[in-house]
Parts: structure tokens; sequence; C-alpha cells
């Protein structure tokens, strides 16, 4: 169990990592994307896509090297929610999620997907919150 | 619990920071408040019909705003590839086939998709007089059953 907490860790920070820095590398297109879901209000778009990649690359950082387990993990879980919950209102009001959003090939595909992939890391977050190895 | 959700604010707020401080320094900074959205103008569309039409007289130089894997899955036959996100890296390969009259048609896909408005908006920018939004692009047009090809290249 202490392995495979392990190595639940590094993917799921690791993931978060290199989602992170694909982001801080292109925010005007992580800004674009955003506003491609047509949730947040205009104005606060530009500012999510300044900070959420340095969270997402902070914590999932931490996350790997076992600093903070518990609230990295956290932080991973409310994060994968939101994306959980915005990615479906997306897929229920039918926008063409596909378009421009991520390079992904494939329609309204992608977007089941994407959900079941937010989901399983959900439940990975889970795991690494339960670990019972360690205290912190 | 309580001590665990003080540390992710911490976390939170320490990344939001580092990434607040980052956008001052770094070559791809963006504004810290969005731009205000510009309502496009009913000119700035090209209907459906004038654009097989434009297509079919050969002049017109189509332009896919998609991102690249989107393109090769499949395109307008004959329309370039220039990503909307990756303008000034794509944009220069293209520029060799333009002069500032060129008649250009922009494209992506899906109603809400404003990749091709942005694309235009950078065009017009560079002072591209004649530049126009086919709107749903890539559904309309194939769904019309017009000419359209699959892979990297036009």
């Amino acid at each position: 169990m202490k392995w495979f907490n392990l190595i639940l860790r590094l993917i799921l920070g690791g993931i978060f990592v290199y989602a992170g820095v694909e982001k801080i590398i292109d925010p005007a297109g992580f800004a674009q994307s955003i506003s491609n879901y047509q949730i947040l209000p205009h104005t606060w778009i530009n500012l999510l896509a300044i900070t959420l990649p340095w969270i997402e690359t902070l914590a999932g950082g931490l996350l790997m090297a076992g600093y903070w387990r518990k609230a990295n993990a956290l932080i991973l879980a409310s994060l994968l929610i939101v994306f959980v919950v915005a990615i479906g209102f997306a897929m229920h009001r039918g926008l063409n999620i596909n378009c421009g959003c991520t390079n992904t090939v494939g329609g309204a595909k992608v977007g089941w997907k994407k959900l079941a992939e937010d989901t399983l890391l959900v439940m990975a977050a889970w795991l690494v919150w339960k670990d019972r190895n360690r205290n912190e | 619990m309580a001590r665990n959700l003080q540390r992710a604010l911490v976390i939170a707020c320490a990344g939001a920071v580092l990434g607040l401080a980052a956008n001052l320094i770094s070559p791809r900074r963006i504004p810290y408040i969005t731009a205000p959205k510009v309502a496009p103008l009913p000119a700035d569309f090209i209907p459906l019909a004038e654009a097989k039409q434009l297509w079919q007289a050969g002049a017109t130089f189509f332009l896919d705003a998609r991102a690249p894997a989107d393109y090769a899955t499949g395109h307008i036959a004959g329309a370039y590839n220039l990503p909307a996100e990756e303008f000034d890296a794509r944009y220069p390969q293209i520029a060799t086939m333009l002069t500032p009259d060129t008649a250009i048609v922009t494209y992506c896909d899906g109603l809400q998709c404003d990749l091709s408005h942005h694309l235009t908006a950078r065009l017009r920018q560079l002072h591209y007089q004649n530049v126009r939004v086919l709107q749903n692009g890539w559904t309309a047009w194939h769904q019309a059953g017009f000419a359209t090809t699959t892979g990297d290249k036009p």
C-alpha cells in the first residue's frame, strides 16, 4: 500500500505539474480555453489564466515531494471537481468544446473522456488523502 | 481538517502570487484584466454561399484558425492552417503567400468558436484589408457537401 500511494502521488502530482507548465508557457491560449467555456465573467478570465497554472504546478510539485500531502491532495481534488463541473456544464449546454479548448480531436467524445479521466483523478486524490502510512 | 484547509489556502495563495509576479516579467505576459470583447459587425461575416463562390473562383485565401490536429482531421479543400493560438510562430510561413489586399476567409468550427475572430483581428492589425469570417465554418462547409480534405496539407 505504501508503494501504491507513492506511485499515486507521483502520477497525480506529475499530471498537474505537466498541465500547469503547459499553461504557464501559453497563458494567452489558456485564457482562450477558459473563455470558450463561457462560465467566468469576461473580466476575470486573464486573472485565472495567470494564477491557476502556478497553483497547479506548485500543489502538484509539493504533492510529488510529499510535502503537506493532505493539503495538496485537497487542492488538486477541489480543482478537479471544479473541472468536472465545468466540463459537464459545457457538455450540457452543447458547447463545441473541441473548438480550440484543447488540441484533442473527436468532438463530443472528448467531453466524456475528459470527464471520466478527471473523475478517476478525484478518486486518486482521495486515496492519497486517506493514506494512513503517514501523519501529514 | 482545519489545519489542512489552512495549508491548502497558503499554497493556493502562494501559487497565485507566483503567477501574478511571473506575469510581470514573462515575455508571454497577458493583461491582468481581460480586454473587453469587441462585438463583431455583420460585415465581418461572409455568408456560406458567397464563400463557396469565392472558393470556386479560386483567388481567395482560406485560413483554418483551428489547432493543427483538428485541421488534419478535416478542413476545407485548399485552406491553409494558421492556428490562432500559434499565430506568431506560423504566420511568417503564410505571409509569403499574401499581399495586403488578398481576399481572406477565416474559419474555425462551432457557433461559439472565436478562433477565426482572433485570427481576423490579428490579420487586420497587420493591414490585411479584406478578411472575413465564415461562421461555424467547418461544420457549415462539410454539411453543405462542399469539397474538403484531410491531412496536414491544404
